[in-house]
Protein backbone atom coordinates (compact mmCIF):
# COMPACT_ATOMS: atom_id res chain seq x y z
CA UNK A 1 0.00 0.00 0.00
CA UNK A 2 1.48 3.28 -1.07
CA UNK A 3 0.01 5.69 1.47
CA UNK A 4 1.70 8.76 -0.01
CA UNK A 5 0.27 8.05 -3.44
CA UNK A 6 -3.26 7.53 -2.13
CA UNK A 7 -3.17 10.67 0.01
CA UNK A 8 -2.03 12.80 -2.91
CA UNK A 9 -5.00 11.41 -4.88
CA UNK A 10 -7.33 12.27 -1.98
CA UNK A 11 -5.97 15.79 -1.76
CA UNK A 12 -6.41 16.33 -5.50
CA UNK A 13 -9.95 14.97 -5.27
CA UNK A 14 -10.90 17.24 -2.37
CA UNK A 15 -9.49 20.29 -4.13
CA UNK A 16 -11.29 19.54 -7.37
CA UNK A 17 -14.63 19.41 -5.51
CA UNK A 18 -13.77 22.27 -3.16
CA UNK A 19 -17.30 23.75 -2.97
CA UNK A 20 -18.90 20.37 -2.43
CA UNK A 21 -16.33 19.47 0.20
CA UNK A 22 -16.89 22.71 2.10
CA UNK A 23 -20.66 22.20 2.03
CA UNK A 24 -20.15 18.70 3.37
CA UNK A 25 -17.79 19.84 6.11
CA UNK A 26 -20.17 22.58 7.27
CA UNK A 27 -23.13 20.20 7.28
CA UNK A 28 -21.25 17.57 9.23
CA UNK A 29 -19.93 20.17 11.68
CA UNK A 30 -23.38 21.59 12.43
CA UNK A 31 -25.03 18.20 12.56
CA UNK A 32 -22.45 16.77 14.92
CA UNK A 33 -22.41 19.90 17.09
CA UNK A 34 -26.18 19.63 17.55
CA UNK A 35 -25.92 15.93 18.27
CA UNK A 36 -23.25 16.77 20.84
CA UNK A 37 -25.37 19.49 22.43
CA UNK A 38 -28.25 17.05 22.66
CA UNK A 39 -25.96 14.59 24.40
CA UNK A 40 -24.61 17.27 26.74
CA UNK A 41 -28.13 18.25 27.72
CA UNK A 42 -28.80 14.60 28.39
CA UNK A 43 -25.77 14.31 30.63
CA UNK A 44 -26.79 17.49 32.40
CA UNK A 45 -30.34 16.33 32.95
CA UNK A 46 -29.34 12.96 34.32
CA UNK A 47 -26.71 14.34 36.70
CA UNK A 48 -29.10 17.06 37.87
CA UNK A 49 -31.91 14.55 38.24
CA UNK A 50 -29.76 12.22 40.33
CA UNK A 51 -28.91 15.12 42.55
CA UNK A 52 -32.46 16.29 42.87
CA UNK A 53 -34.21 12.98 43.33
CA UNK A 54 -33.17 12.62 46.96
CA UNK A 55 -33.37 16.36 47.58
CA UNK A 56 -36.89 16.92 46.43
CA UNK A 57 -39.04 17.83 49.34
CA UNK A 58 -41.90 20.06 50.35
CA UNK A 59 -40.85 23.32 51.95
CA UNK A 60 -43.22 24.92 54.40
CA UNK A 61 -42.09 28.50 54.80
CA UNK A 62 -43.08 30.24 57.99
CA UNK A 63 -44.27 33.77 58.54
CA UNK A 64 -41.82 36.35 59.82
CA UNK A 65 -42.23 39.96 60.77
CA UNK A 66 -43.14 41.94 57.70
CA UNK A 67 -43.63 38.87 55.51
CA UNK A 68 -45.20 40.06 52.27
CA UNK A 69 -47.33 36.96 51.82
CA UNK A 70 -51.13 37.18 52.12
CA UNK A 71 -51.25 34.43 54.77
CA UNK A 72 -49.08 36.42 57.16
CA UNK A 73 -50.22 39.99 56.62
CA UNK A 74 -51.04 41.85 59.81
CA UNK A 75 -50.23 38.83 62.01
CA UNK A 76 -46.53 39.43 62.63
CA UNK A 77 -44.15 36.50 62.85
CA UNK A 78 -45.02 32.97 63.85
CA UNK A 79 -45.06 32.31 67.59
CA UNK A 80 -43.16 29.51 69.29
CA UNK A 81 -46.47 27.88 70.25
CA UNK A 82 -47.70 27.94 66.68
CA UNK A 83 -44.41 26.53 65.48
CA UNK A 84 -44.61 23.60 67.95
CA UNK A 85 -48.22 22.96 67.03
CA UNK A 86 -47.39 22.97 63.34
CA UNK A 87 -44.55 20.51 63.84
CA UNK A 88 -46.91 18.17 65.74
CA UNK A 89 -49.44 18.45 62.95
CA UNK A 90 -46.87 17.58 60.27
CA UNK A 91 -45.48 14.66 62.21
CA UNK A 92 -48.99 13.28 62.67
CA UNK A 93 -49.56 13.02 58.91
CA UNK A 94 -49.28 9.47 57.57
CA UNK A 95 -47.69 10.57 54.27
CA UNK A 96 -44.71 12.19 55.94
CA UNK A 97 -41.47 10.26 56.23
CA UNK A 98 -39.49 12.81 58.17
CA UNK A 99 -39.46 16.53 58.83
CA UNK A 100 -36.64 18.90 59.60
CA UNK A 101 -36.64 22.44 60.79
CA UNK A 102 -34.41 24.87 58.97
CA UNK A 103 -33.64 28.07 60.85
CA UNK A 104 -32.44 31.32 59.35
CA UNK A 105 -28.70 30.64 59.80
CA UNK A 106 -28.95 27.26 58.15
CA UNK A 107 -31.07 28.62 55.34
CA UNK A 108 -28.45 31.30 54.75
CA UNK A 109 -25.67 28.68 54.59
CA UNK A 110 -27.57 26.64 52.01
CA UNK A 111 -28.32 29.77 50.07
CA UNK A 112 -24.64 30.77 50.02
CA UNK A 113 -23.64 27.35 48.81
CA UNK A 114 -26.29 27.20 46.14
CA UNK A 115 -25.44 30.62 44.71
CA UNK A 116 -21.67 30.41 45.23
CA UNK A 117 -21.13 31.67 41.68
CA UNK A 118 -23.28 34.71 42.21
CA UNK A 119 -21.34 36.73 44.77
CA UNK A 120 -23.39 39.87 44.18
CA UNK A 121 -26.58 38.12 45.18
CA UNK A 122 -24.95 36.52 48.23
CA UNK A 123 -23.47 39.83 49.36
CA UNK A 124 -26.83 41.59 49.06
CA UNK A 125 -28.62 39.03 51.21
CA UNK A 126 -28.56 39.05 55.01
CA UNK A 127 -29.29 36.22 57.40
CA UNK A 128 -32.43 38.04 58.59
CA UNK A 129 -33.82 37.92 55.05
CA UNK A 130 -33.89 34.17 55.04
CA UNK A 131 -37.19 32.49 55.92
CA UNK A 132 -37.53 29.72 58.47
CA UNK A 133 -39.07 26.55 57.13
CA UNK A 134 -40.00 22.96 57.73
CA UNK A 135 -38.53 20.61 55.17
CA UNK A 136 -40.78 17.61 54.65
CA UNK A 137 -39.72 14.44 52.97
CA UNK A 138 -42.66 12.35 51.81
CA UNK A 139 -42.79 8.58 51.83
CA UNK A 140 -44.15 8.69 48.31
CA UNK A 141 -43.39 11.97 46.52
CA UNK A 142 -46.50 11.52 44.35
CA UNK A 143 -48.83 12.11 47.32
CA UNK A 144 -48.03 15.75 47.80
CA UNK A 145 -51.46 17.18 46.96
CA UNK A 146 -53.20 16.52 50.29
CA UNK A 147 -50.21 17.56 52.40
CA UNK A 148 -49.83 20.86 50.61
CA UNK A 149 -53.53 21.64 50.83
CA UNK A 150 -53.68 21.01 54.58
CA UNK A 151 -50.52 22.89 55.48
CA UNK A 152 -51.35 25.86 53.29
CA UNK A 153 -54.26 26.65 55.67
CA UNK A 154 -52.27 26.20 58.90
CA UNK A 155 -51.55 29.14 61.20
CA UNK A 156 -48.26 30.96 60.68
CA UNK A 157 -47.48 29.36 57.30
CA UNK A 158 -46.54 31.84 54.61
CA UNK A 159 -46.15 29.52 51.66
CA UNK A 160 -45.87 25.82 50.80
CA UNK A 161 -43.56 25.04 47.92
CA UNK A 162 -43.32 21.68 46.22
CA UNK A 163 -39.85 21.57 44.71
CA UNK A 164 -40.92 18.90 42.27
CA UNK A 165 -42.84 21.50 40.34
CA UNK A 166 -39.81 23.76 39.93
CA UNK A 167 -37.52 20.89 39.05
CA UNK A 168 -40.03 19.43 36.62
CA UNK A 169 -40.38 22.75 34.84
CA UNK A 170 -36.62 22.97 34.51
CA UNK A 171 -36.30 19.43 33.22
CA UNK A 172 -39.20 19.94 30.86
CA UNK A 173 -37.42 22.92 29.33
CA UNK A 174 -34.17 20.99 28.96
CA UNK A 175 -36.03 18.06 27.46
CA UNK A 176 -37.59 20.24 24.77
CA UNK A 177 -34.20 21.77 24.04
CA UNK A 178 -32.64 18.35 23.71
CA UNK A 179 -35.38 17.01 21.42
CA UNK A 180 -35.12 20.00 19.10
CA UNK A 181 -31.31 19.73 18.98
CA UNK A 182 -31.53 16.04 18.15
CA UNK A 183 -34.19 16.54 15.48
CA UNK A 184 -32.13 19.21 13.73
CA UNK A 185 -29.05 16.98 14.09
CA UNK A 186 -30.94 14.17 12.40
CA UNK A 187 -31.92 16.45 9.50
CA UNK A 188 -28.29 17.52 9.18
CA UNK A 189 -27.12 13.93 9.11
CA UNK A 190 -29.62 13.21 6.36
CA UNK A 191 -28.38 16.24 4.40
CA UNK A 192 -24.79 15.12 4.95
CA UNK A 193 -25.57 11.70 3.52
CA UNK A 194 -27.10 13.24 0.40
CA UNK A 195 -24.12 15.57 0.04
CA UNK A 196 -21.72 12.66 0.33
CA UNK A 197 -23.65 10.87 -2.39
CA UNK A 198 -23.22 13.88 -4.64
CA UNK A 199 -19.56 14.33 -3.76
CA UNK A 200 -18.81 10.73 -4.55
CA UNK A 201 -20.62 11.01 -7.86
CA UNK A 202 -18.64 14.12 -8.82
CA UNK A 203 -15.45 12.48 -7.68
CA UNK A 204 -16.18 9.35 -9.65
CA UNK A 205 -16.84 11.46 -12.74
CA UNK A 206 -13.70 13.55 -12.28
CA UNK A 207 -11.63 10.46 -11.79
CA UNK A 208 -13.25 8.24 -14.41
CA UNK A 209 -10.10 8.02 -16.55
CA UNK A 210 -7.89 7.14 -13.61
CA UNK A 211 -10.42 4.59 -12.38
CA UNK A 212 -10.70 2.96 -15.80
CA UNK A 213 -6.92 2.60 -16.03
CA UNK A 214 -6.66 1.34 -12.48
CA UNK A 215 -9.16 -1.38 -13.29
CA UNK A 216 -7.29 -2.21 -16.46
CA UNK A 217 -3.86 -2.60 -14.92
CA UNK A 218 -5.25 -4.69 -12.07
CA UNK A 219 -5.38 -2.33 -9.12
CA UNK A 220 -7.22 -3.99 -6.25
CA UNK A 221 -10.69 -2.77 -5.30
CA UNK A 222 -9.21 -1.37 -2.12
CA UNK A 223 -6.86 0.84 -4.11
CA UNK A 224 -9.64 2.02 -6.40
CA UNK A 225 -12.10 2.73 -3.60
CA UNK A 226 -9.74 4.06 -0.97
CA UNK A 227 -9.44 7.62 -2.35
CA UNK A 228 -13.24 8.01 -2.42
CA UNK A 229 -13.76 6.68 1.08
CA UNK A 230 -10.81 8.65 2.42
CA UNK A 231 -12.21 11.83 0.88
CA UNK A 232 -15.41 11.27 2.86
CA UNK A 233 -13.38 10.44 5.94
CA UNK A 234 -11.20 13.55 5.74
CA UNK A 235 -14.28 15.75 5.25
CA UNK A 236 -15.98 14.02 8.18
CA UNK A 237 -12.89 14.48 10.34
CA UNK A 238 -12.55 18.17 9.55
CA UNK A 239 -16.28 18.63 10.22
CA UNK A 240 -15.85 16.73 13.48
CA UNK A 241 -12.98 18.93 14.61
CA UNK A 242 -15.03 22.05 13.87
CA UNK A 243 -17.99 20.60 15.77
CA UNK A 244 -15.58 19.90 18.64
CA UNK A 245 -14.76 23.60 18.83
CA UNK A 246 -18.48 24.42 18.68
CA UNK A 247 -19.13 22.06 21.58
CA UNK A 248 -16.37 23.62 23.67
CA UNK A 249 -17.97 26.99 22.97
CA UNK A 250 -21.39 25.57 23.88
CA UNK A 251 -20.05 24.26 27.19
CA UNK A 252 -18.62 27.67 28.07
CA UNK A 253 -21.47 29.84 26.83
CA UNK A 254 -24.61 27.79 27.42
CA UNK A 255 -23.86 25.24 30.10
CA UNK A 256 -21.48 27.22 32.31
CA UNK A 257 -23.92 30.12 32.08
CA UNK A 258 -26.81 27.90 33.07
CA UNK A 259 -24.84 26.37 35.92
CA UNK A 260 -24.99 29.55 37.93
CA UNK A 261 -28.44 28.26 38.75
CA UNK A 262 -27.33 24.74 39.56
CA UNK A 263 -25.52 23.33 42.57
CA UNK A 264 -21.92 22.20 42.12
CA UNK A 265 -22.77 18.50 42.33
CA UNK A 266 -24.92 18.71 39.21
CA UNK A 267 -22.42 20.53 37.00
CA UNK A 268 -21.02 19.14 33.79
CA UNK A 269 -17.27 18.53 33.81
CA UNK A 270 -14.77 18.92 30.94
CA UNK A 271 -14.44 15.17 31.05
CA UNK A 272 -18.10 14.83 30.07
CA UNK A 273 -17.49 17.28 27.22
CA UNK A 274 -14.44 15.34 26.02
CA UNK A 275 -16.46 12.13 25.87
CA UNK A 276 -19.22 13.87 23.92
CA UNK A 277 -16.71 15.38 21.46
CA UNK A 278 -14.96 12.05 20.90
CA UNK A 279 -18.30 10.34 20.35
CA UNK A 280 -19.66 12.93 17.89
CA UNK A 281 -16.40 12.94 15.91
CA UNK A 282 -16.51 9.17 15.65
CA UNK A 283 -20.16 9.32 14.54
CA UNK A 284 -19.36 12.03 11.95
CA UNK A 285 -16.47 10.07 10.46
CA UNK A 286 -18.41 6.84 10.51
CA UNK A 287 -21.42 8.35 8.76
CA UNK A 288 -19.18 9.84 6.05
CA UNK A 289 -17.24 6.61 5.51
CA UNK A 290 -20.33 4.42 5.37
CA UNK A 291 -22.20 6.83 3.09
CA UNK A 292 -19.17 7.08 0.76
CA UNK A 293 -18.80 3.34 0.67
CA UNK A 294 -22.46 2.71 -0.08
CA UNK A 295 -22.80 5.37 -2.79
CA UNK A 296 -19.48 4.29 -4.27
CA UNK A 297 -21.08 1.07 -5.41
CA UNK A 298 -23.62 3.00 -7.44
CA UNK A 299 -21.20 5.20 -9.32
CA UNK A 300 -18.03 3.14 -9.49
CA UNK A 301 -17.84 -0.18 -11.24
CA UNK A 302 -15.02 -2.25 -9.88
CA UNK B 1 -1.80 -19.25 -22.54
CA UNK B 2 -5.31 -18.39 -23.79
CA UNK B 3 -7.75 -21.23 -24.21
CA UNK B 4 -11.37 -20.80 -25.37
CA UNK B 5 -13.54 -23.91 -25.37
CA UNK B 6 -16.95 -23.63 -27.03
CA UNK B 7 -17.51 -20.14 -25.70
CA UNK B 8 -20.85 -18.40 -26.34
CA UNK B 9 -21.65 -14.87 -25.19
CA UNK B 10 -24.92 -13.05 -25.78
CA UNK B 11 -25.38 -9.52 -24.46
CA UNK B 12 -28.66 -8.67 -22.74
CA UNK B 13 -31.42 -7.53 -25.14
CA UNK B 14 -29.60 -8.94 -28.14
CA UNK B 15 -31.01 -11.88 -30.01
CA UNK B 16 -27.78 -12.75 -31.84
CA UNK B 17 -24.77 -13.94 -29.82
CA UNK B 18 -21.65 -11.75 -29.94
CA UNK B 19 -19.55 -14.90 -29.82
CA UNK B 20 -20.99 -18.23 -30.94
CA UNK B 21 -19.35 -21.47 -29.84
CA UNK B 22 -15.82 -20.19 -30.25
CA UNK B 23 -12.91 -22.54 -29.56
CA UNK B 24 -9.37 -21.29 -29.98
CA UNK B 25 -5.94 -21.86 -28.43
CA UNK B 26 -3.17 -19.30 -28.22
CA UNK B 27 0.20 -20.58 -27.00
CA UNK B 28 2.75 -18.74 -24.95
CA UNK B 29 4.78 -16.30 -26.99
CA UNK B 30 2.46 -16.35 -30.01
CA UNK B 31 1.48 -13.27 -32.02
CA UNK B 32 -2.14 -13.45 -33.18
CA UNK B 33 -4.12 -11.05 -35.36
CA UNK B 34 -7.83 -10.99 -34.72
CA UNK B 35 -9.57 -9.75 -37.87
CA UNK B 36 -13.15 -9.38 -39.03
CA UNK B 37 -15.69 -6.65 -39.73
CA UNK B 38 -17.07 -4.40 -36.98
CA UNK B 39 -19.47 -6.27 -34.74
CA UNK B 40 -17.92 -9.63 -35.55
CA UNK B 41 -16.97 -10.22 -31.92
CA UNK B 42 -13.33 -9.11 -31.71
CA UNK B 43 -13.82 -6.75 -28.79
CA UNK B 44 -15.99 -9.26 -26.96
CA UNK B 45 -13.20 -11.79 -27.36
CA UNK B 46 -10.73 -9.39 -25.73
CA UNK B 47 -13.17 -8.40 -22.97
CA UNK B 48 -13.72 -12.05 -22.10
CA UNK B 49 -9.97 -12.56 -21.70
CA UNK B 50 -9.87 -9.60 -19.30
CA UNK B 51 -12.95 -10.94 -17.53
CA UNK B 52 -14.75 -7.68 -18.14
CA UNK B 53 -17.52 -10.03 -19.27
CA UNK B 54 -18.41 -13.59 -18.40
CA UNK B 55 -19.41 -16.13 -21.05
CA UNK B 56 -22.90 -17.64 -21.07
CA UNK B 57 -21.44 -21.07 -21.75
CA UNK B 58 -18.09 -22.66 -22.46
CA UNK B 59 -14.85 -22.31 -20.54
CA UNK B 60 -12.00 -19.84 -20.79
CA UNK B 61 -8.51 -20.41 -19.40
CA UNK B 62 -6.10 -17.50 -19.26
CA UNK B 63 -2.54 -17.87 -17.92
CA UNK B 64 -3.47 -21.22 -16.41
CA UNK B 65 -6.57 -19.91 -14.60
CA UNK B 66 -10.14 -21.04 -15.23
CA UNK B 67 -11.94 -17.71 -15.44
CA UNK B 68 -15.35 -19.17 -14.58
CA UNK B 69 -13.94 -20.25 -11.24
CA UNK B 70 -11.99 -17.07 -10.58
CA UNK B 71 -13.50 -15.05 -7.73
CA UNK B 72 -14.10 -11.33 -8.22
CA UNK B 73 -11.52 -10.77 -5.55
CA UNK B 74 -8.80 -12.31 -7.73
CA UNK B 75 -9.69 -10.57 -10.99
CA UNK B 76 -7.21 -7.70 -10.36
CA UNK B 77 -4.41 -10.25 -10.10
CA UNK B 78 -5.41 -11.71 -13.44
CA UNK B 79 -5.36 -8.26 -14.99
CA UNK B 80 -1.87 -7.60 -13.70
CA UNK B 81 -0.68 -10.35 -16.03
CA UNK B 82 -2.41 -8.78 -19.02
CA UNK B 83 -1.41 -5.51 -20.68
CA UNK B 84 -3.91 -3.52 -22.75
CA UNK B 85 -3.58 -1.03 -25.58
CA UNK B 86 -6.51 0.75 -27.22
CA UNK B 87 -7.27 2.76 -30.33
CA UNK B 88 -7.82 5.90 -28.20
CA UNK B 89 -4.60 5.56 -26.09
CA UNK B 90 -6.39 6.32 -22.78
CA UNK B 91 -3.57 8.36 -21.26
CA UNK B 92 -4.09 10.64 -18.26
CA UNK B 93 -3.96 14.17 -19.69
CA UNK B 94 -2.64 15.79 -16.52
CA UNK B 95 0.31 13.43 -16.13
CA UNK B 96 3.50 13.40 -18.19
CA UNK B 97 4.92 10.37 -19.99
CA UNK B 98 6.87 9.11 -17.00
CA UNK B 99 3.94 9.61 -14.61
CA UNK B 100 1.51 7.90 -16.96
CA UNK B 101 3.68 4.81 -17.09
CA UNK B 102 4.50 4.94 -13.38
CA UNK B 103 0.77 5.21 -12.54
CA UNK B 104 0.23 1.60 -13.64
CA UNK B 105 2.78 0.46 -11.06
CA UNK B 106 1.77 2.87 -8.30
CA UNK B 107 -1.83 1.65 -8.25
CA UNK B 108 -0.75 -1.95 -7.79
CA UNK B 109 1.40 -0.92 -4.86
CA UNK B 110 4.91 -1.32 -6.32
CA UNK B 111 7.65 0.37 -4.28
CA UNK B 112 8.97 3.70 -5.49
CA UNK B 113 12.53 2.43 -5.96
CA UNK B 114 11.34 -0.28 -8.30
CA UNK B 115 9.27 2.24 -10.28
CA UNK B 116 12.24 4.60 -10.69
CA UNK B 117 14.27 1.75 -12.08
CA UNK B 118 11.87 0.11 -14.54
CA UNK B 119 9.91 3.03 -15.96
CA UNK B 120 12.89 4.62 -17.79
CA UNK B 121 13.80 1.21 -19.22
CA UNK B 122 10.35 0.71 -20.70
CA UNK B 123 10.14 4.29 -21.95
CA UNK B 124 13.35 3.59 -23.84
CA UNK B 125 12.06 0.23 -25.11
CA UNK B 126 9.11 1.92 -26.84
CA UNK B 127 11.44 4.54 -28.34
CA UNK B 128 10.55 7.60 -26.26
CA UNK B 129 13.91 8.23 -24.60
CA UNK B 130 14.33 11.94 -23.83
CA UNK B 131 10.56 12.54 -23.85
CA UNK B 132 9.74 11.28 -20.36
CA UNK B 133 8.68 14.71 -19.14
CA UNK B 134 6.44 15.65 -22.06
CA UNK B 135 2.71 15.93 -21.50
CA UNK B 136 0.42 13.78 -23.69
CA UNK B 137 -0.90 16.81 -25.64
CA UNK B 138 2.65 17.67 -26.65
CA UNK B 139 3.06 14.29 -28.36
CA UNK B 140 1.97 12.98 -31.76
CA UNK B 141 -0.60 10.20 -31.99
CA UNK B 142 2.10 7.62 -32.62
CA UNK B 143 4.11 8.79 -29.64
CA UNK B 144 1.01 8.71 -27.43
CA UNK B 145 0.37 5.12 -28.47
CA UNK B 146 3.97 4.30 -27.54
CA UNK B 147 3.31 5.70 -24.07
CA UNK B 148 0.21 3.50 -23.81
CA UNK B 149 2.29 0.49 -24.87
CA UNK B 150 4.95 1.33 -22.30
CA UNK B 151 2.23 1.49 -19.64
CA UNK B 152 0.77 -1.84 -20.78
CA UNK B 153 4.17 -3.51 -20.76
CA UNK B 154 5.84 -1.94 -17.73
CA UNK B 155 4.62 -4.67 -15.37
CA UNK B 156 5.98 -7.34 -17.78
CA UNK B 157 2.60 -8.99 -18.47
CA UNK B 158 2.37 -12.48 -19.93
CA UNK B 159 -0.22 -11.32 -22.43
CA UNK B 160 -0.62 -8.06 -24.32
CA UNK B 161 -4.04 -7.29 -25.80
CA UNK B 162 -4.20 -4.58 -28.45
CA UNK B 163 -7.59 -3.37 -29.69
CA UNK B 164 -6.96 -1.66 -33.02
CA UNK B 165 -3.82 0.08 -31.78
CA UNK B 166 -3.14 1.63 -35.18
CA UNK B 167 -6.75 2.74 -35.77
CA UNK B 168 -5.98 6.43 -35.14
CA UNK B 169 -2.52 6.47 -36.65
CA UNK B 170 -1.27 7.03 -40.20
CA UNK B 171 0.26 4.04 -42.04
CA UNK B 172 3.86 5.25 -41.84
CA UNK B 173 3.70 5.71 -38.06
CA UNK B 174 1.84 2.42 -37.70
CA UNK B 175 4.93 0.55 -38.85
CA UNK B 176 6.82 1.97 -35.85
CA UNK B 177 4.02 0.86 -33.52
CA UNK B 178 4.11 -2.64 -34.99
CA UNK B 179 7.88 -2.75 -34.48
CA UNK B 180 7.38 -2.02 -30.79
CA UNK B 181 4.68 -4.72 -30.55
CA UNK B 182 7.03 -7.14 -32.30
CA UNK B 183 9.82 -6.22 -29.86
CA UNK B 184 7.45 -6.89 -26.94
CA UNK B 185 6.44 -10.20 -28.51
CA UNK B 186 10.10 -11.22 -28.80
CA UNK B 187 10.51 -10.91 -25.01
CA UNK B 188 8.15 -13.90 -24.78
CA UNK B 189 4.92 -11.96 -24.28
CA UNK B 190 1.87 -13.36 -26.02
CA UNK B 191 0.29 -10.65 -28.20
CA UNK B 192 -3.33 -10.63 -29.41
CA UNK B 193 -4.13 -7.73 -31.69
CA UNK B 194 -7.56 -6.93 -33.09
CA UNK B 195 -7.29 -4.89 -36.27
CA UNK B 196 -8.82 -3.74 -39.54
CA UNK B 197 -5.45 -2.82 -41.02
CA UNK B 198 -4.92 -5.20 -43.95
CA UNK B 199 -1.50 -3.81 -44.88
CA UNK B 200 -0.11 -4.50 -41.42
CA UNK B 201 -1.51 -8.02 -41.22
CA UNK B 202 -0.17 -8.84 -44.65
CA UNK B 203 3.29 -7.48 -43.92
CA UNK B 204 3.74 -9.27 -40.57
CA UNK B 205 2.80 -12.78 -41.76
CA UNK B 206 1.64 -13.93 -38.32
CA UNK B 207 -1.21 -16.17 -37.24
CA UNK B 208 -4.61 -14.75 -38.26
CA UNK B 209 -7.93 -15.61 -36.63
CA UNK B 210 -10.90 -14.26 -38.55
CA UNK B 211 -14.28 -13.76 -36.90
CA UNK B 212 -17.59 -13.21 -38.64
CA UNK B 213 -20.90 -12.85 -36.81
CA UNK B 214 -19.34 -14.27 -33.70
CA UNK B 215 -17.87 -17.37 -35.31
CA UNK B 216 -14.34 -18.26 -36.27
CA UNK B 217 -14.31 -18.57 -40.05
CA UNK B 218 -10.53 -18.85 -40.48
CA UNK B 219 -7.54 -19.68 -38.31
CA UNK B 220 -4.34 -19.61 -40.28
CA UNK B 221 -0.70 -19.48 -39.25
CA UNK B 222 1.38 -16.97 -41.26
CA UNK B 223 -1.87 -15.66 -42.76
CA UNK B 224 -2.98 -12.53 -44.57
CA UNK B 225 -5.87 -10.14 -43.89
CA UNK B 226 -8.38 -11.46 -46.40
CA UNK B 227 -8.25 -14.59 -48.53
CA UNK B 228 -9.76 -12.71 -51.46
CA UNK B 229 -6.51 -10.92 -52.03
Amino acid sequence: MRAGFIFSEVWIGLRRNATMTIALIVTVAIGMALLGIGMMINTQVSSAKNYWTDKVEISVFLCQKNSPFDNCKGKGGITQAQKAKLEQQIKAMTEVERVEFEDQAQAYENFKQQYANNSVLVAATRVEDMPESFRIKLKNPENYGNVIETLQKAEGVSQVVDQRKIVDNFFGFLGTLRSSALIVALIQVFAAILLIGNTVRLSAYNRRRETAIMRLVGASNLYIQAPFVLEGMVAGLIGGVISGFMLVAAKIVIFDGMQNYLVAAARMTWEDVAIVIAFTMAVGVLICVIASFVTLRRYLKV
Amino acid sequence: MIHFNNVTKTYPNQNRPALDRVSVDVDKGEFVFLVGPSGSGKSTFLRLILREEKPDSGTIHVAGKDLSRLSNFKVPHLRRRIGCVFQDFRLLPNKNVYENVAFALEVIGKPRRFIRKVVPEVVELVGLEGKAHRMPHELSGGEQQRVAMARAFVNRPMILLADEPTGNIDPATSIGIMKVLDRINRTGTTVVMATHDAAIVDSMRKRVVELEDGRIVRDQSRGVYGQAY
